[in-house]
């Protein structure tokens, strides 16, 4: 009988059902070779195991061990990955820079937001008031509970552009990730709480997560992002030159 | 949904699972850095997502998954960051110059870092972190029949790399 390789290696691997490993069992009694080429898969097995056997008792680094234990990230590593997406959010808007600005859109601002978004000369969303104010002076990692506006992550976009995420403060107040664009603050992406989705009932166990990015948003940075976020210094540094990227 | 006691028992089986998830990046993205990366992102994503893990599943078969994902998603989201690193980690990296005479665990990993990737994550899976071929299946996202046949490959090429005379009579 004639047994293919991918058989022997099965074997080798210990994945046969009882009656293939018997008919194997039986062939290597009957053939040295069927016999030595087993004996070679599972000497490959054993040199890998081996081989790789040493890496498991390296040191593991701290950042990945507070991760798994659930603690909050340092705010240096990768805050945008913070296993904390789990405000379900309704997307309103995901516009590419150049895109019209739609019905849905024009309700956000109306309704909540009139204040702080305004549409620039081109025709593009832009931030005003005090929505402005906070991306341009406000730091990442200043939370004042009474801001009408917390900062998120800042990041340079591959469109050389300074961008920063931000979320109003409030019920049912949007999100989202704002560019500098010459003197403007564009607004790339808008998101909204869910709390207004009607039929969502599971939203409201996930309400209390205040501050936390949404999907939209992160994939968004994630999208956009080029290299890693600013750290505190990145910000100040950004923030004396007026956003203004020093790359393009 | 989870209770609290079982997330925090999950909490600690993650942690033991560290040491082999983050073996299996280092095989798949042949970087110790971009390794470390891959798994806190992939830890921090089965965090959030704890409550679609079953159960009645294994946690590293699961968790392989993550982390495979992950570093497909940061392949294709990095852009100008690879090019930035790849230079400075270039002497970290497995590579092909620090291998030969050396002692045969080196000459084992550079190996398996000159595999097309396919083959070195399936061997990576099975052989090193011993998931049977169902498991290993599953984390790739392909029928058995094709991680055997990668695997078959892949023992062929190991096979003439590390025992060229072995193929003798």
């Amino acid at each position: 009988m004639t047994i293919s390789d991918e058989t022997l290696m099965a074997f080798a691997d210990e994945e046969l059902d009882a009656a293939t490993r018997a008919a194997v069992e039986a062939a290597m009694r009957a053939d040295p070779e069927i016999e030595r080429r087993v004996a070679q898969h599972r000497a490959m097995r054993a040199r890998l195991q081996s081989a790789y056997a040493p890496e498991l008792d390296e040191a593991l680094p701290e950042r990945l061990l507070a991760t798994a234990r659930g603690a909050r990230p340092a705010s240096s590593v990768r805050p945008m990955r913070k296993p904390a997406a789990r405000l379900r959010w309704q997307p309103l808007l995901s516009m590419a820079a150049s895109l019209v600005i739609g019905v849905g859109l024009g309700y956000v601002v109306q309704r909540h937001s009139s204040s702080v978004l305004t549409k620039g000369s081109d025709g593009r969303l832009v931030a005003s008031g005090a929505l402005a104010k906070a991306l341009s002076n406000q730091l990442g990692s200043e939370r004042i509970p009474s801001a009408p506006v917390h900062i998120g992550l800042s990041f340079m976009a591959k469109s050389g552009d300074y961008c920063r995420t931000f979320m109003m403060t409030g019920a049912a107040s949007p999100a989202g990730v704002a560019c500098r664009r010459a003197d403007d603050w564009q607004i790339r992406v808008l998101a909204q709480p869910s709390d207004d989705v009607p039929g969502d009932e599971s939203a409201a166990a996930y309400r209390t997560a205040g501050s936390t990015l949404s999907p939209v948003i992160l994939d968004t940075v994630q999208q956009q992002i080029a290299g890693e976020p600013l750290d505190q210094n990145g910000e100040i540094a950004a923030r004396q030159q007026g956003w203004q990227s020093s790359h393009r | 949904m989870n209770t609290r006691g079982t997330t925090e028992t999950i909490h600690d089986q993650i942690v033991a699972l560290l040491p082999r998830l983050r073996r299996f990046a280092r095989n798949l993205t042949r970087s110790p850095s971009d390794a470390d990366d891959v798994v806190q992102i992939a830890v921090e994503r089965a965090l959030v997502k704890l409550e679609q893990w079953r159960s009645d599943a294994r946690l590293d078969s699961w968790m392989f998954k993550i982390v495979r994902n992950a570093w497909i998603d940061e392949v294709r989201s990095r852009g100008r960051r690879d090019k930035i690193f790849l230079a400075e980690e270039a002497g970290e990296n497995v590579g092909e110059s620090s291998i030969d005479r050396e002692t045969d665990l080196m000459s084992v990993q550079s190996a398996m870092a000159r595999l097309p990737e396919d083959q070195r994550v399936a061997v990576s899976l099975v052989l090193v972190e011993g998931l049977p071929y169902k498991e290993a299946a599953d984390v790739l996202d392909i029928p058995i029949g094709t991680l055997t046949s990668r695997l078959a490959r892949a023992r062929e090429a190991l096979q003439a790399m590390l025992e060229p005379e072995g193929k003798r009579r």
